[in-house]
């Protein structure tokens, strides 16, 4: 997985830095309990960390005592090599993105100037934060028109995305999200869910994402905190290793029983062995494609015809086999035809949605590099190495 | 109010206009049966000139020193959520005396004239004016207030760039109404001799001759909605964005 490290120079406009709890502590006065116990996790530089959990386990204070809306009783938290509870707050606060899940954005000030507030305390001039105003409305895809409005006037996706634009806007070192697309509906979240990925392998910030729920925590993160009552983290892993091998009880439970399935949402088709299709050309003789699916290391029973270039045409069937050569027109319809960028998950569905067992995987030149069956993913699903193979190649879907 | 004590200071304070008339004779005198004599208003018009500045002058002061009180209370009150109830008990308390024993109650210690007319006046609109700065205060979202502290604006930045803003239709509703009731009530300090319009609605010869009451109250409710009008297209220049239509 590409870490943020390396994007600082990629990147010279967009800075950011690791994020590391050291046994940082919330007890809020006459609770008995401590709100967050002893919390030690980092999150390198560039990294989309998730705190997860029921409600109640203490997440987002935990991301508040990083830029000090709650102070920390015990313990530190260190934004690169400092302590933040040696910066003055609002300082502080200036160099961290801040993300809510209500948005927060100023009613009376317009667009342009609720993306301007930090760049303002910090003393930039008008010009500035207009030019960088228009910039960040053009990175989340709004139209820089919307600038002089008032937020009354934009819907709540669009508000959203402000909000995220204003966390930008001076290019903080850490940002914090508090369910950020928690009040937005299904689709809208989607949306603003696989835009705001985007924008992330644009800008790589070190990012303190907290939510409730596991699918979203799944997708977004790089890495995950799932946390528990009494702020304790019960398992802190990329989401891979979340759903192959829960740390215990609680985080199986947490993460569903569903987990198997949510690793395919992981995993991209290029991640799995694929099946290799008997190829067949067109005028090619038809005894020679027999001797091809009877070799014993093939596993699908048709022939595929592919063109010069191994594009796939079609499915030979039995009856296209008993002519002497194989024919220019394929009895069989194609189907679906994958990639190796697809989701695992999407794929899965494609194959059922067509109903059907296989379908030929190409690369970008669309030439054919192998076949899915729907039997490679249930018995990958059901292998148990499955739960421990570690799978470098795995990434988040970014679309 | 129109207790004989009451009307013998009117007597006093509105001395010229009483004795002009006893010396002369009123041109609709005979037809008592006239609401509204116009050959007297057009001779007379100009007596309303110094009551009418008179008037303005204690409305404005009286306005303005009871917004920068109650401003100042309503913020301290902002910052201690404690002093809220007592504040709002103290100038609930101020505002239930009647306002005639309220100029009274000041003489000893102010004596007649403009200064207790004004304190008066004043502690009138803490009320109204304290309790709707707190109002406006309060009603700002949390969320946004909560953006505010986590983008890095100081507790001062928020209330003066955030809170007090989004204040501003509540705070000027409270004055709308603080100075409407002023100016009613300000015909009152005639009492205490401290002049304004009441000089021409109150006496013992007006109550059968009202055209002059007719024409002082005129002026004042005309003030009146001038005032207003002036603090409404304020409110409405300095919140454009209560203006917008929603998306």
């Amino acid at each position: 997985m590409p870490s943020g490290a390396p994007a600082r120079e990629a990147q010279p406009k967009s800075q950011a830095s690791s994020v590391r709890y050291d046994g940082a502590t919330k007890r809020y006065r006459g609770a008995s309990e401590p709100a967050v116990d002893h919390l030690s996790l980092e999150v390198p530089a560039g990294e989309i960390c998730v705190l997860v959990g029921p409600s109640g386990c203490g997440k987002t204070t935990a991301m508040r005592m990083v830029n000090r809306t709650v102070e920390i009783t015990e313990g530190d938290v260190l934004i690169g090599e400092s302590s933040v509870r040696e910066r003055d707050p609002a300082q502080l606060r200036r160099e961290i993105g801040y993300v809510i899940q209500q948005i927060g954005l100023f009613p009376h000030r317009t667009i342009t100037q609720n993306i301007g507030a930090v760049p303002q305390l910090l003393g930039w001039d008008k010009e500035r934060i207009r030019a960088r105003s228009a910039e960040l409305l053009e990175l989340i895809g709004l139209d820089p028109e919307l600038g002089d409005r008032y937020p009354a006037q934009l819907s709540g996706g669009q508000q959203q995305r402000v909000g995220v634009a204003r966390a930008l806007a001076a290019d903080p070192l850490v940002m914090l999200m508090d369910e950020p697309f928690g009040a937005i509906d299904p689709i809208n979240r989607e949306r603003l869910q696989n835009e705001f990925l985007r924008l992330q392998a644009e800008i790589r910030k070190t990012v303190l994402f907290v939510t409730h729920d596991i699918d979203e925590a799944i997708k977004m993160g790089d890495r995950i905190a799932v946390m528990r009552e009494g702020g304790r983290v019960e398992q802190y892993a990329t989401p891979a290793e979340l759903l192959m091998a829960p740390a215990n009880e609680f985080v199986e439970d947490f993460v569903g029983a569903d987990r198997a399935l949510k690793r395919l949402a992981l995993m991209r088709v290029a991640d799995i062995n694929l099946w290799e299709a008997p190829l067949a050309h067109v005028g090619q003789a038809t005894a020679e494609v027999r001797a091809k699916l009877e070799a014993p290391d093939v596993e699908v029973p048709f022939p595929l015809l592919v063109d010069g270039e191994r594009r796939p045409l079609g499915w030979l069937s039995e009856r296209d086999l008993t002519a002497d050569v194989v024919p220019a027109r394929p009895d069989s319809p194609l189907g679906p035809v994958l990639e190796l960028d697809d989701v695992m998950r999407d794929a899965l569905a494609d194959l059922l949605q067509h109903e059907t067992q296989y379908a030929p995987v190409v690369d970008h030149q669309r030439r054919i590099v192998g076949v899915l069956s729907v039997e490679i993913i249930s018995e990958f699903l059901a292998s148990p190495e499955a739960k421990t193979d570690e799978h470098p190649a795995v990434e988040r879907p970014h679309d | 109010m129109t207790s004989p004590a009451v009307i013998a200071a009117a007597g006093e304070v509105g001395g010229d206009f009483f004795k002009e008339r006893s010396s002369g004779t009123l041109p609709c005198q005979a037809q008592s049966d006239h609401l509204f004599c116009f050959d007297w208003a057009k001779d007379n018009i100009d007596r309303y000139g110094t009551p009418t500045v008179q008037h303005l002058e204690i409305v404005v002061l009286s306005v303005v020193i009871g917004f920068v009180v109650a401003f100042a209370l309503a913020l301290l009150a902002h910052r201690r959520r404690s002093l809220q109830p007592p504040l709002l008990a103290a100038t609930g308390v101020l505002y239930t005396i009647p306002s005639i024993a309220f100029f009274f109650l000041l003489l000893p210690l102010t004596g007649f004239g403009r200064d207790t007319a004004i304190i008066v006046l004043a502690a009138y609109t803490l009320q109204i004016i304290y309790r709707n700065t707190i109002l406006g205060l309060a009603n700002v979202p949390d969320a946004v207030k909560d953006a505010a502290r986590g983008m890095g604006l100081t507790e001062r930045q928020i209330l003066w760039r955030v809170e007090l803003p989004l204040a501003i239709p509540e705070i000027v509703a409270g004055l709308r109404v603080a100075v409407v009731s002023t100016i009613a009530i300000a015909t009152l300090v005639v009492f205490i001799n401290a002049g304004g319009l009441g000089t021409q609605m109150y006496g013992s010869g007006n109550l059968t001759f009202p055209t002059s009451i007719i024409i002082a109250a005129a002026i004042v409710m005309a003030m009146a909605l001038a005032f207003d009008l002036v603090l409404l297209t304020v409110q409405r220049l300095t919140t454009p964005w209560r203006r917008v239509r929603p998306a």
